[in-house]
């Protein structure tokens, strides 16, 4: 009687386990196995620190940012026109500095394994790249964003439900504020990314997000920001990088 | 014996086959505020006047410009700063528990962490809201659900509050609540969305990270909604601080410290877009210096302040302990 428990037990597990991995074979991109969807138009609502996000502040003004004294010292000597003359009037549109901008964004499946997005503030593109590491490239204002799916249930008909975890470095220096807040090319940016949905067919894109940079900030920058989906597009409006506005 | 086999069978099916149930994620614990946002709004409080990146109704316009900063001090308005998401725009910790029943199942999620409040309790067992005619509260009355691993609220029965503190924006007793709360690692999101058919013309969206820490501080305990007179020349009285319409003196201070538009002072939706720089492109012109607050975090948080000679300096702390920060080694 044991002997036929035993095999009962076995053939279920084998069964089960067979089931589940059916269920899982088809799961081959990051396109397929996507628990949220982010693809569409998304629009920041500055609801949050406005005068430091919708314009340019003022030299100095380094409120709420933990930089250290090196960082301050260079905040101090922020000088739009010597970023001009260099080409590096993008300097406030890399990733860490971009997301907070008052941007919108358009997030599109590049390929299977590569989902793009795009800004009209600063006409910038970034590339999630999902699966084995690709070489990072040269150093680039949008730098090198490896993604990773954060997946949770959907096991035998339960809910599935998830986020998006993305790691960005091989960035070159920017700016964390349009006036000049630096961040260097040693920093790494951490997104996490959650859509939430409204019964009235609202979605808000909630990005999560901490800026760790050895060289001019004293602890990990850590703030929260917030898109709403938005299904009419007509007002994206691509403006190119501007030092001082 | 063959029962038992039987038996054994049909609970082993049961078991393997059943969908399984979501694990909730464990909320409990402090967690310590970073105030790398709106820092002058949480920290030192917001200046008189700006109601920058607020969807206001001509009405909570209204409302806010007759708001001084004697108000606070009347016993009878002391609690207009109690909202029960105020957390979100105060510099002050949280920390959060369980309350379970009989079989372990979690019945409540609570959260504290701000004296301006009672704490808030968030019902995860499926109890409906209230009749709209039943007793509005301080906290209001929250219920929850878990969505993936998201603890998705929603607070309704609330009193009239103030949003912001410090500013006198005002939400009705008529708000509602929507609330968002993830736990992911060491990081605690909260993003609420607040629609009031009364103040606001939009849903006001605000998020915010904490971070998981033991030994996070709530500050000092004291009392819900302190009642101490702090301007006793007001007490008993009769009168009510205020300014009348037309006449608050700082209405356009935004206008003449940060050369922003009076338009996204006084919180008009539309000065919440990318769409608005259009406008401000035109006018705006950056102030020439940075005037009050400009490295706040820094200081506050007692970590090391500015080198000499920076816009930093800016005189937020006595000279001694200013001295002893930046010469420590952290």
């Amino acid at each position: 009687m044991k002997s036929t428990l035993f095999l009962t037990i076995l053939l279920m597990t084998a069964a089960v386990g067979a089931q589940s991995r059916a269920t899982q074979a088809p799961v081959s991109t990051a396109r397929a196995d996507a628990p949220i969807d982010l693809v569409g138009q998304w629009v920041a609502i500055i609801s949050e620190d406005w005068r430091w996000r919708m314009i340019t502040p003022a030299k100095g003004d380094i409120v709420s940012i933990p930089l250290n004294v090196q960082g301050q010292q260079v905040a101090e000597a922020w000088d739009p026109a010597r970023d001009e003359a260099a080409g590096e009037q993008c300097r406030a549109y890399g990733a860490p500095g971009l997301m907070r901008g008052p941007i919108r964004m358009r997030i599109s499946w590049q390929d299977d394994n590569t989902l793009k997005l795009e800004t009209d503030y600063g006409v910038q593109t970034r590339l999630l790249r999902f699966g084995a590491a690709t070489s990072p490239g040269p150093r680039s204002w949008q730098g090198f964003t490896s993604a990773q799916w954060i997946v949770r249930g959907g096991g035998r008909g339960a809910p599935r439900f998830g986020s998006l975890k993305t790691i960005t470095n091989n960035l070159r220096p920017g700016y964390l504020r349009k006036n000049g807040v630096p961040y260097s090319d040693r920093a790494t940016f951490t997104e996490h990314w959650d859509v939430h949905s409204l019964p009235n067919g609202d979605k808000y894109l909630v990005n999560t997000n901490v800026v760790d940079d050895p060289v001019y900030l004293q602890a990990p920058f850590q703030t929260a920001i917030h898109y709403k989906f938005e299904r009419d597009t007509s007002k994206w409006d691509a403006t190119p990088c501007d030092a001082r506005f | 014996m063959r029962r038992k086999v039987l038996n054994t069978v049909v609970v082993l099916s049961v078991l393997l086959t059943s969908a399984p149930a979501f694990a909730q994620v464990e909320l409990g614990g402090t967690y310590a505020i970073r105030m790398y946002e709106d820092y002058i709004e949480r920290g030192p409080g917001s200046f008189l006047g700006d109601f920058t990146g607020m969807p206001m109704s001509d009405e909570g316009r209204a409302k806010a410009l007759r708001y001084s900063s004697s108000l606070p001090s009347m016993i009878e308005r002391q609690c207009l700063a109690q909202s029960p998401w105020v957390g979100l725009y105060r510099p002050l910790a949280i920390r959060i528990w369980s309350e379970v029943d009989a079989s372990g199942r979690v019945v409540a999620w609570v959260m504290a962490g701000d004296y301006l409040r009672d704490t808030v309790r968030i019902w995860m067992d499926g109890r409906p809201h209230p009749s709209p005619n039943a007793w509005h509260s301080p906290s209001g009355f929250t219920t929850g659900q878990w969505e993936g691993d998201t603890l998705v609220a929603h607070t309704t029965h609330v009193k009239t509050a103030w949003i912001r503190r410090g500013v006198g924006i005002p939400g009705s007793d008529q708000s509602t609540f929507t609330v968002f709360i993830t736990r992911r690692e060491n990081l605690l999101t909260i993003m609420t969305i607040q629609e009031d058919p009364i103040y606001l013309t939009e849903p006001h969206v605000v998020s915010r990270v904490w971070e998981f820490d033991p030994r996070a501080s709530q500050g000092p305990l004291r009392d819900t909604c302190n009642v101490g007179v702090e301007i006793p020349s007001l007490e008993d009285t009769g009168e009510v601080a205020h300014y009348l319409p037309g006449q608050n003196p700082e209405e356009n201070y935004m206008v003449r410290t940060y050369n922003i538009p009076k338009d996204a002072a006084m919180g008009y939706a539309h000065t919440l877009y990318p769409e608005y720089r259009k406008t401000l492109r035109s006018v705006y012109k950056p102030p020439d210096s940075c005037g009050r607050y400009c490295c706040g975090w820094i200081e506050r948080q007692g970590l090391p302040g500015a080198a000499p000679g920076l816009t930093c300096n800016d005189g937020n702390l006595p000279p001694a302990l200013r001295k002893t920060l930046t010469s420590s080694e952290r």
